[in-house]
C-alpha cells in the first residue's frame, strides 16, 4: 500500500500530472487577472473561458522546430530544461499537501525540507544562467549575467524572510511550522513584514516584471532564451509555471498558515491559498513597470534586505517573549 | 514618492467588461461616411475615365468592349486599391457613379479574386440631370 | 570585457528596421554605430511619376502615424506654388485634423514609452483612450489611418453640427485622461526610476546637433514651426509651446503629454471658431514652374517638403526631410554612456519613425568597405548564392 501510494505521490498527485495540469491552471489564472486588471479579455476561446490556452501553448512549442545552434555546448544546452523541470517539481513534492505524517517525518516530509525547498528553487537560477552560458549569444550571454547578478540581490531577502516564520515555530520542517501556526493563527499577523518581502522576492525568483529583466524583450530579445526553441522552450516555460505554483505553495504553507485538513479540504486550501498569491503577483506585475539590473540589486540591499532583517529581529523578539 | 499609484485604476477595473472588443465574432459599427471599398453604379457611367486618371495606385481599368454598341468594361483592382475615394471626388456625374460602401474585411488568398468588373453600356445623360436618360440598361456585375 | 551586441535590423524594440551596433562593456554602452536603409521604398522618386493631385495620397503614406503631417506639408507646397489660397473654414478643418492627429501620435508614444520600459499596464491603458480619438478621425475623415483630408486648395469633408459636438466630447474626456497619464508617469517609482536623468541632452549639443520636436524641446530649446513660422491659422489661435529642461527621457515624456494639453486646447478653439464659407477652391491640373520649401510641424518635430515644378502635371522634384531624420545625430549622443537596458526607452523617446526617413541605399563590402553599383538581379543572385555557400562560422564576429 505504502509502495502505491508513494507512486502515485509521484506521478499523480501532487507528482508530475497534477502539477503540469495545476501549474497550467495557475498559468491561466496569473493571465486571466493581469489582462482583467489591464481591461482586455485574456484567454478566451481555447476551452471553456480559454482554460487550455496554457496547454495548448505547450503542445504547439512542442511540436515547433527545435534548433541547437551551431556554437552551443550541445549536450548542456538540451540536457538543461529536463534538469530544471525535474529540480522544481522535485521541490514541489515537498510542499506538505498530502503525503505526510505529523509525528513520523518520511520521505516528503523530513526535518529540514523547508531548507531543501529554497535549495532546489534556487537551482533553477542556476540553470538559466548555464543554459544562457552554453547558447553564446550575446543576448543570451547578457541574460545569464543577469540572470545571476539579480539572483545575489533577491536571494537573501527570500531566505531570511522564509526562515523567520520557521525560527518563530522553533522547526524546520513545513508540515510542523504549518501545524503550529493552525495552532495560533493570531501569530501569522507577526510574520506580515516576511511575507510582503518574500512575495517581492519571489516575483524577482520567477522573473516578472517589474524583475523580468534577464529576459526584457524590448531590450535582450529573448535574453537567457533567445537560442530555445521547440520542445526544449516547452519544458522551460512549464519549469517557470510549476515554479511559480511551487513558490506560492510554499509562501502559503509558511505565512498563510499551510493546509489543515486532510486530502480534500487541504487540497482545497491549498487551491485557494496558493491562487492567493498568484493573485498578488499578478497584481505586482500589472502595477510595476520593469527596473534596472543596478536599481534591482540596490533595491534588494536598500529595502528587501533591512526590512527581512527587521522581520527577523521580531521574530526573535517575539519567540523570547513567549517562551 | 508615492507608491503603486495605478492600484485603484487597475482595481476598479479588475470585475469590469473589457474595453476589447472579441472581434471576429463581434464586430464595431463604422462610422456614416467610412471609406469601404469602392464599386460603379454602371448605368449612371460616362466614361470620362477621370475616375482612371486621377487614381493613385492605378486600381481602376476601363477599357473598350465593344466600340459600336459603346459597351465599356471597369476593372477594380481592390487588391491595389488605397480606399483614399479620390475616385468618388473625381466622377463628374450627379449623383455619382463611383461611390464607396462600408466593407473593410476584404481579405482573400489570392490577390486576383479582389477583381471586380462591370461590363456596361456607357450612360449618356442630359446635361445637370439627376436621372440616366435612357432606363438602366444591361448591367452585369460579375463578381 | 568589451563586445558587441546588434540592436536591429531585426529586434522586438523596433517596429521597423534599422541597426544599431552597440560596443559594450558589461552593461555601459561604450560606442554606438547606426546603420540606415534597410527599408527604402523610393517615395521621392515615385513622387515624380504621379500627378499633383496623386502625389498627396502618395507622400501621405510615408509614414502611417503622421501621415497627415506629411499630407499637409506637401500641399501647403503645392498651394503655394499654385498661388491658390484656400478657404478659412478649409484651413480650420485641416489644421483640425492635424492637432488631432498630434493627439493621437502622442498617446501612441506615451503607450510606446511605456511597453519599452516593460509598463504594460500603462501602455494598455493609453491605447484603449486612443481609440477615442481615433473614432473621432475616423467619423471626420471615413478612415482611421490614412484620413486623406487634404485636396488642393482645400480639404474633401466638411464638419456638421453633431460632429462638432463629439470632437468636444471626446476631447473633454481625453483631456481628463491624459492629465491621470501625467500624473502615473511622473508618481509611479518604478516607471520614474527608468526614464529620470536617462538619454541626457544639453540644451548646448540639441542645439549643436540640430534636434527637432519634443526631443529638442525638452532639452529647453523652444523651437515649434506653429509658433516660429505661424502657417495658416497657427498665427490666430492661442497655445504655447511646452519645453522641459530636464533634458531627459522624464522631460521627453512632459512636453509630450504637455504638448497634448495644448492640442485639446487648440482643437476645442478651432471647433469653436469654425468660420462659415466653402472648404475648397478648385485647384488647376498644372503648377508654373518655381520651387518652393515648406515647413510644418509634425509630431515628431519639424517636416520639410522641398518641391520644384516645372509646368507640368507632375513635380519635377519632392524631396522630404522627415523630422527623424534630424533626430538621429542626437539619438548617437544619448545612448553614449547609457545603459543596455536604457536603448529601447532613447532611441524610443525620439519617436522614431524609421522608413520615414530612409532616403538611400549604399551596398558596401563587409570586408574591403568598398562602395558599388549593382543591378537588383545581381544583387538577389549574389545573395542566393551568399547563402548557399556560407559556412557554418564558430564564434562569429558580427561584420559591419
Amino acid at each position: 500500500m505504502a509502495v502505491v501510494r508513494t507512486l502515485l505521490y509521484l506521478v499523480v498527485y501532487p507528482g508530475l500530472l497534477f502539477l503540469f495540469v495545476y501549474s497550467t491552471f495557475c498559468e491561466w489564472f496569473d493571465r486571466k487577472v493581469y489582462a482583467r486588471l489591464q481591461n482586455r479579455m485574456g484567454p478566451t476561446h481555447t476551452g471553456r473561458f480559454g482554460l487550455l490556452q496554457p496547454i495548448a501553448d505547450f503542445f504547439k512549442l512542442m511540436a515547433k522546430e527545435d534548433i541547437v545552434p551551431e556554437a552551443a555546448d550541445k549536450r548542456l544546452f538540451s540536457i538543461l530544461p529536463v534538469v530544471g523541470l525535474a529540480v522544481v517539481a522535485t521541490a514541489g513534492l515537498l510542499l506538505p499537501v498530502w503525503n505526510f505524517d505529523l509525528a513520523n517525518p518520511g520521505l516528503t516530509s523530513f526535518s529540514g525540507d523547508i531548507i531543501v525547498v529554497l535549495y532546489l528553487l534556487s537551482l533553477p537560477t542556476l540553470i538559466l544562467f548555464l543554459a544562457a552560458w552554453a547558447s553564446t549569444n550575446p543576448f543570451a550571454t547578457i541574460g545569464g549575467a543577469r540572470v545571476l547578478t539579480m539572483f545575489f540581490g533577491y536571494e537573501v531577502p527570500l531566505f531570511l524572510a522564509v526562515l523567520s516564520p520557521a525560527i518563530l515555530a522553533d522547526s524546520w520542517r513545513l508540515a510542523e511550522i504549518a501545524a503550529f501556526y493552525q495552532a495560533k493563527p493570531l501569530l501569522l499577523l507577526t510574520n506580515l513584514l516576511g511575507f510582503i518581502v518574500a512575495v517581492i522576492a519571489v516575483q524577482a525568483k520567477l522573473e516578472r516584471t517589474p524583475f523580468d529583466i534577464p529576459h526584457a524583450e524590448t531590450e535582450i530579445v529573448g535574453g537567457t532564451f533567445t537560442e530555445y526553441s521547440g520542445k526544449k522552450l516547452a519544458l522551460f516555460r512549464l519549469t517557470f509555471d510549476i515554479e511559480l505554483v511551487v513558490s506560492s505553495g510554499l509562501l502559503a504553507a509558511v505565512f498563510l498558515g499551510g493546509f489543515p485538513g486532510g486530502a480534500v479540504v487541504g487540497f482545497l486550501h491549498f487551491v485557494v491559498k496558493t491562487l492567493f498569491v498568484i493573485f498578488l503577483l499578478s497584481l505586482l506585475r500589472a502595477l510595476t513597470s520593469r527596473i534596472r539590473i543596478d536599481q534591482v540589486v540596490s533595491f534588494a540591499w536598500k529595502y528587501l534586505a533591512p526590512l527581512a532583517v527587521l522581520q527577523l529581529l521580531v521574530t526573535i523578539l517575539l519567540k523570547g517573549l513567549l517562551s | 514618492m508615492k507608491l503603486a499609484v495605478f492600484l485603484p485604476e487597475l482595481l476598479r477595473h479588475l470585475f469590469k467588461k473589457p474595453a476589447t472588443v472579441d472581434y471576429p465574432f463581434k464586430k464595431l459599427a463604422v462610422p456614416a461616411d467610412f471609406r469601404g471599398t469602392p464599386y460603379l453604379s454602371p448605368e449612371m457611367c460616362i466614361v470620362c475615365r477621370a475616375c482612371e486618371r486621377d487614381c493613385p495606385a492605378e486600381a481602376i481599368e476601363i477599357s473598350s468592349v465593344n466600340e459600336a454598341e459603346k459597351r465599356f468594361k471597369m476593372i477594380i483592382h481592390n487588391d491595389r486599391c488605397i480606399h483614399c475615394a479620390q475616385c468618388v471626388d473625381s466622377c463628374p456625374t450627379t449623383p455619382k457613379a463611383m461611390k464607396m460602401d462600408s466593407l473593410f474585411e476584404l481579405a482573400d488568398d489570392d490577390r486576383h479574386k479582389l477583381k471586380k468588373d462591370w461590363v456596361y453600356v456607357r450612360a449618356v445623360l442630359k446635361p445637370k440631370a439627376a436621372a440616366p436618360a435612357t432606363p438602366p440598361p444591361a448591367a452585369e456585375p460579375k463578381a | 570585457m568589451s563586445f558587441q551586441i546588434p540592436i536591429g535590423p531585426q529586434h522586438p524594440a523596433l517596429k521597423e528596421p534599422i541597426s544599431l551596433r552597440m560596443t559594450v562593456e558589461g552593461e555601459v554602452i561604450t560606442d554606438v554605430d547606426m546603420r540606415l536603409g534597410y527599408n527604402h521604398r523610393g517615395m521621392e522618386k515615385l513622387a515624380e511619376e504621379k500627378s499633383w493631385l496623386q502625389n498627396i495620397y502618395v507622400t501621405e503614406r510615408i509614414c502611417g502615424i503622421c501621415s497627415h503631417s506629411h499630407a499637409t506639408c506637401y500641399v501647403q507646397g503645392v498651394e503655394k506654388l499654385m498661388e491658390l489660397a484656400p478657404p478659412r473654414r478649409g484651413l480650420y478643418i485641416r489644421y483640425l485634423v492635424a492637432e488631432l492627429e498630434r493627439v493621437h501620435s502622442h498617446l501612441l508614444w506615451l503607450g510606446v514609452a511605456g511597453h519599452e520600459a516593460g509598463f504594460d499596464s500603462f501602455f494598455m491603458y493609453t491605447w484603449r483612450d486612443r481609440e477615442i480619438v481615433m473614432d473621432l478621425l475616423e467619423m471626420i475623415s471615413g478612415n482611421r489611418v490614412h484620413y486623406a483630408i487634404n485636396t488642393l486648395g482645400g480639404v474633401r469633408r466638411d464638419i456638421d453640427e453633431g460632429q462638432k459636438a463629439k470632437i468636444l466630447e471626446g476631447v473633454a474626456t481625453l483631456r481628463k485622461r491624459s492629465e491621470y497619464y501625467f500624473y502615473i508617469g511622473a508618481n509611479e517609482p518604478s516607471f520614474v526610476a527608468r526614464i529620470a536623468g536617462v538619454g541626457y541632452l544639453s540644451k548646448e549639443s540639441a542645439i549643436a546637433l540640430c534636434a527637432v520636436g519634443p526631443v529638442a524641446r525638452a532639452s529647453g530649446v523652444a523651437r515649434d514651426v506653429r509658433k516660429d513660422d505661424p502657417c495658416a491659422v497657427y498665427g490666430e489661435l492661442d497655445f504655447e509651446v511646452a519645453t522641459a529642461d530636464t533634458c531627459d527621457v522624464l522631460g521627453r515624456v512632459v512636453v509630450r503629454v504637455k504638448e497634448l494639453l495644448e492640442s485639446y486646447k487648440l482643437i476645442e478653439q478651432m471647433v469653436k471658431g469654425l468660420p462659415a464659407g466653402d472648404i475648397a477652391v478648385k485647384a488647376p491640373r498644372k503648377a508654373k514652374p518655381g520651387e518652393v520649401v515648406s515647413r510644418y510641424e509634425a509630431p515628431r518635430g519639424e517636416n520639410i517638403h522641398y518641391i520644384k515644378a516645372n509646368g507640368t502635371d507632375k513635380p519635377e522634384r519632392l524631396k522630404v526631410r522627415a523630422p527623424t531624420l534630424a533626430n538621429y545625430p542626437a539619438t548617437v549622443e544619448m545612448l553614449r554612456k547609457g545603459f543596455i537596458a536604457d536603448i529601447p526607452l532613447i532611441f524610443a523617446a525620439i519617436d522614431p519613425c524609421i522608413c520615414c526617413a530612409e532616403r538611400t541605399v549604399t551596398l558596401v563590402a563587409a570586408g574591403s568597405g568598398e562602395e558599388s553599383v549593382v543591378r537588383m538581379s545581381d544583387l538577389r543572385r549574389q545573395a542566393l548564392a551568399r547563402h548557399q555557400n556560407a559556412p557554418v562560422k564558430r564564434n562569429a564576429v558580427w561584420p559591419l
